[in-house]
């Protein structure tokens, strides 16, 4: 049994398009990644899925329950943890009244370890505290009862760095002890940092699902070259190339072979080479341009290569028209 | 589910504590409102005025409207100037209001996310958001009685101990049905600001429509206002308790819960 099972599901805000069409499967101990820019649907899903908007058709399971089912929905939710990133919170309480309240609704075994390690002061009221110190409350809520399944939407938001790691860390302890795990972010670094597999959500649809080491591994090798010749650019406009910037030096992203690269090179005096991994933002991008369906999706089949150069950037939402 | 309270209970609880200040404030100033009315009786009554000569010149719709029947006695000044006004209007209005606010304004914060990302059903929202108001309705219908029999004394009056209580007694119903109203309205309406106003507006409008109609050939109609079942100068000068006024009061309160519960189990949670 799957910890989510998403099945076609759709949510339409009227004649709005939440999400539409989205299929995938968070299995146990598992930690899946919703990536896209804002608005992209990341949100609607994850409350669609939590029972707060009903689908307007597909369907999905938490823990094996019907999440569009009110009294097994609320069987998952007696095992799940819900952190949004901006969570609304009572101004005038007291963290500790707020945390109370939560504890009697839904159980809060290990409250005081996440109150520790995370330091938050309970006595203040919640409209007196940071944006971050705010975020920790919500946090101690959402991991107090030992969920079995979490879902984290954008919840680093206001956390500092130092938070983000300590962050980090918790949900690598809690997926340790058999958690699954669903977290949106706009963020690659964040996604690729905790998670398995990623998919890719835009402009409500799903248009990839990608384990993080696949993603990687196609990102390919982000080259430097500085050679003693003249470089016509024409020269290396060829297969397994993208990003190719020409100038003093020749930089490009390579996506094929060493020995095709190093064929590619030996008509050069290579003055200075360098190779190194391409960031996983390249690496995304690449991806994203060559695999799927551009953005606006009927125009069917194929997007055309020349414009995938800036149209995949993550976090610039309702491009690429 | 172990030794958690019921959630239904827990919420109630949450919301009362968070109400407590404000409750307090609130049952203070009406104190401060009665006592300062009674404070202008000692002189209205030795004037020597005909008072009840001039009520009876007001067209019959006004004194209705007002619940005028007599104000040169204790008891009638009392139902004039605070029951009428204060405890059925701008208490029934306030109490609205404040539970117009209360879902809708949870929904929209965000609140609400947290709220049912815990295993709490929307029924159970709905009754521990109610109830979260039903203290309010009682301090103040506990506490208010006291000080208006102190301040009767203090004026050197004396007033039947019984038609106070009763007074009260049957506020409750009427109180608890302006919480219903502003509950049901506030899972209709998608912004806390716009449910309040609604709330606040429709038991006004009612209040006028019975006015309005009581002196006419369709004063039934005037029933649908919750204003119609509750009349505290036939409680306070004649003596008259309309226990089948509570009743129809309460039973329009549980309706307008059941019917609240009915329409947040299918809302979609967008503010």
């Amino acid at each position: 049994m799957s910890a989510i099972e998403c099945r076609n599901l759709s949510k339409y805000y009227g004649d709005v398009r939440g999400i539409e069409d989205v299929s995938f499967a968070v299995q146990n101990g598992e930690v899946f990644g919703f990536l896209g820019p804002n608005g992209a649907g990341k949100t609607t899903a994850i409350r669609t899925l939590l029972g707060f908007l009903s689908p307007t058709s597909g369907g999905a399971t938490l823990l094996g329950n019907d999440a569009a089912d009110p009294v097994e929905s609320r069987r998952a939710r007696e095992r799940t943890g819900y952190l949004p990133g901006d969570p609304g919170l009572d101004r005038d309480r007291t963290a500790k009244a707020f945390l109370d309240h939560q504890a009697a609704l839904r159980g809060a075994s290990s409250r005081e370890d996440l109150v520790d390690r995370f330091g938050l002061d309970e006595s203040r009221r919640i409209a007196e505290l940071s944006r971050g110190n705010r975020q920790k409350v919500a946090l101690v809520a959402a991991f107090m009862h030992d969920p079995d399944l979490l879902l984290l939407d954008e919840p680093t938001s206001g956390l500092d760095p130092l938070l983000q790691e300590e962050f980090a860390a918790l949900v690598r302890e809690r997926v340790d002890d058999g958690a699954s795990v669903l977290l949106s972010s706009h963020v690659l670094g964040e996604v690729a940092a905790l998670c398995d597999r990623v998919g890719v959500l835009r402009e409500g649809h799903l248009v990839a699902v990608e384990s993080v080491s696949d993603l990687r591994s196609r990102g390919g090798k982000q080259v430097r070259v500085r050679v003693a010749e003249g470089v016509d650019r024409d020269d290396f406009e060829v297969r397994g190339i993208m990003n190719l910037r020409v100038g003093e030096t020749v930089s490009f992203t390579w996506t094929g072979e060493y020995d095709d690269l190093i064929d590619l090179l030996s008509g050069y005096t290579v003055l200075d080479l360098d190779v190194v991994d391409a960031p996983l933002e390249e690496a995304f991008m690449t991806f994203y341009d060559g695999d799927v369906p551009g953005p606006t999706g009927s125009g069917g089949g194929e997007s055309s290569g020349s414009d995938a150069a800036g149209s995949g950037a993550v976090g610039s939402g309702g491009e690429g028209r | 589910m172990s030794d958690r309270p019921a959630p239904w209970l827990a919420i109630a609880r949450y919301d009362a504590t968070g109400r407590a200040r404000g409750s307090l404030v609130v049952t203070g100033l009406l104190s401060a409102f009665l006592l300062l009315f009674l404070a202008f009786f000692p002189s209205l009554s030795t004037a020597g005025i005909d008072l009840d000569a001039y009520v009876d010149a007001f067209p019959p719709a006004f004194r209705e409207a007002f619940g005028i029947i007599a104000i040169s006695s204790i008891e009638g000044f009392l139902a004039v100037e605070f029951y009428q006004f204060a405890w059925l209007l701008l208490v029934g209005l306030y109490l609205a209001y404040l539970a117009g606010g209360t879902i809708a304004g949870d929904v929209a914060s965000g609140r609400m996310d947290l709220t049912l990302s815990a295993p709490v059903a929307r029924r159970d929202v709905v009754i521990g958001r109610f109830l979260g108001l039903v203290p309010l309705v009682l301090l103040l219908n506990v506490v208010l009685p006291v000080v208006a029999y102190v301040g009767v004394l203090a004026v050197g009056e004396t007033i039947a101990v019984e038609r106070l209580v009763a007074v009260h007694a049957l506020a409750v119903p009427y109180h608890l049905t302006c919480v219903a109203v502003g509950i049901a309205v506030s899972t209709l309406a998608s912004r806390p600001g716009i449910a309040q106003r609604v709330a606040l507006g429709a038991l006004f409008a009612l209040f006028m429509f019975e006015s309005v109609v009581a002196s006419t050939d369709y004063a039934e109609a005037g029933d649908l206002s919750p204003t119609a079942h509750y009349d505290p100068s036939g409680v306070l000068v004649l003596g008259e308790y309309d226990v089948t006024g509570a009743a129809v009061l309460l039973a329009a309160t549980t309706v307008l819960v059941a019917l609240a519960v009915v329409r947040f189990r299918r809302a979609d949670l967008s503010g």
